[in-house]
């Protein structure tokens, strides 16, 4: 017991501020940039550009956040692009949630009746004002629920960058194992520790359904 | 340009078939996982809507615990906590029980999607004319859930497919570990890994496909 309060837990929850920190800074990346394009993609009409984003989507959707871990990590710096783990656990775990989140935000426009952005024009709005004041707002309510559930997920998929030797939590419960052998111990506080953050995150979301709708199968 | 694609003309007799067989480990960890996933799914699922508060605890307890715990912490504890207790599992059927597991709260979470989408009334008018409990639950119920949760389902096994890779950290051979092994015996990660991703992407692709427009259909009712 003394142990594992005087080295394992310290040990795992200095692992838990870089998850936490790795979640936060890629839901930021994902949250932002899956917005922009799913904005470019609902609204540009260039098919060209609709469908590189579809390839763009579709590519990282259908492929494991490790492999993609993997390239910006030992193969980009084999070609001279060397990234240290942290922000190489950021930006692919984000890049990944674009993806996610594309996907989301484009479901929030699609619920939107065709008759709101023609009233809006049909007042003089312009199409700027159409998707910044009429359609973005409502498209984001509907998809707050499921970003919620993005969140909760890149929360547990962050455990994936200890592969990378980010130091989260899982990299942590490793090398104390390496030292301790204490496994089920060490490994079953982990778990905990994963359940005691995912836990509020994930009534938080219920709130959401209850309140925004339930959930879209993104 | 030309350089970077050459090399994957240069090694395609090399790397190729030693990814081949290891997307045959991936497919088959996928696979086992994705049945032991669905029938226990089936079997939480149907533990919800039972009048039995103890049931429906556990299986609540179940969903929570598995929703809230990456799958990477649960491979952990089975293959390297469990020996501790004396339970030892292989790689691979550690793998299996991991993920089947894991996405077993998941499935359970889509059945109950397509179960409530099926009116109470069903039941008990089948009930009424005579169909017993578990005739209305094959020949009735599930026959209608099939159908509404035909593309979850298939999205569940991509993630599925995609988190198999996970089993590459407990050892065990898949796709991505025999990717590493060839990273450090040809030095080119890159090309490497890329072909990797390409491996996981013939999969998945077409089934987000399918999932696609089986949701399309749905949602237009035309399945």
């Amino acid at each position: 017991m003394d142990f594992l309060t005087s080295t394992i837990l310290p040990g795992l929850l200095t692992g838990a501020t870089v998850t936490i920190t790795v979640t936060l800074a890629s839901l930021a990346i994902a949250a932002t940039l899956g917005f922009l394009l799913a904005l470019v993609r609902e609204f540009s009409g260039l098919r060209l550009l609709n469908f590189a984003i579809d390839a763009y989507v579709e590519y990282l959707r259908n492929i494991p956040a490790l492999s993609h871990l993997f390239i910006l990590y030992f193969g980009l710096a084999s070609i001279g692009f060397a990234i240290t783990s942290i922000p190489a656990a950021i930006i692919g775990l984000g890049l990944v949630g674009s993806a996610v989140t594309c996907d989301i935000y484009r479901s929030g426009f699609s619920a939107l009746g065709k008759g709101q952005s023609e009233a809006a024009l049909a007042v003089g709005m312009t199409p700027m004002q159409v998707i910044w004041l009429i359609l973005s707002p409502q498209a984001f309510r509907v998809a707050l629920p499921p970003l919620g559930n993005y969140a909760l997920q890149l929360l547990k998929d962050t455990s994936v960058v200890s592969a990378i030797a980010a130091p989260e939590i899982m990299f942590y419960a490793r090398s104390m194992v390496t030292s301790t052998f204490q496994t089920t111990l060490i490994y079953s506080s982990a778990a905990l520790i994963y359940l005691a953050m995912s836990l509020p995150l994930a009534w938080g979301v219920t709130r959401l359904e209850k309140r925004f709708g339930g959930a879209t199968d993104v | 340009m030309f350089e970077f694609l050459s090399v994957f003309v240069q090694y395609a007799d090399q790397w190729g078939p030693r990814l081949a067989e290891a997307a045959v480990v991936s497919a088959r960890i996928s696979l086992l996982g994705f049945a032991l996933a669905a029938v226990v799914g089936l079997v939480l699922a149907l533990m919800q809507d039972t009048s039995s508060a103890l049931l429906r605890g556990v299986a609540k307890g179940y969903v929570i615990f598995f929703r809230g715990v990456p799958v990477l912490a649960i491979l952990f504890l089975i293959y390297f906590g469990l020996p501790g207790i004396g339970v030892v599992f292989d790689a691979e059927p550690a793998a299996v029980v991991g993920l089947g597991l894991a996405f077993a709260a998941q499935m359970a979470e889509v059945y109950r999607a397509g179960l409530s989408a099926i009116p109470k009334g069903q039941w008990e008018a089948a009930r009424s004319v005579g169909f017993l409990p578990g005739q209305v639950l094959f020949l009735i119920i599930l026959p209608q859930v099939a159908r509404i949760v035909a593309a979850p389902v298939i999205v569940t096994f991509v993630a599925l497919l995609k988190d198999s890779s996970l089993a590459s950290l407990i050892t065990v051979n898949e796709l991505v570990l025999e990717g590493r092994a060839l990273a450090t015996e040809y030095f080119l990660p890159l090309h490497i890994y890329i072909w990797v991703g390409v491996m996981y992407f013939i999969i998945a692709f077409p089934l987000s496909m399918l999932a696609k427009l089986l949701s399309r259909r749905a949602r237009l009712g035309t399945c």
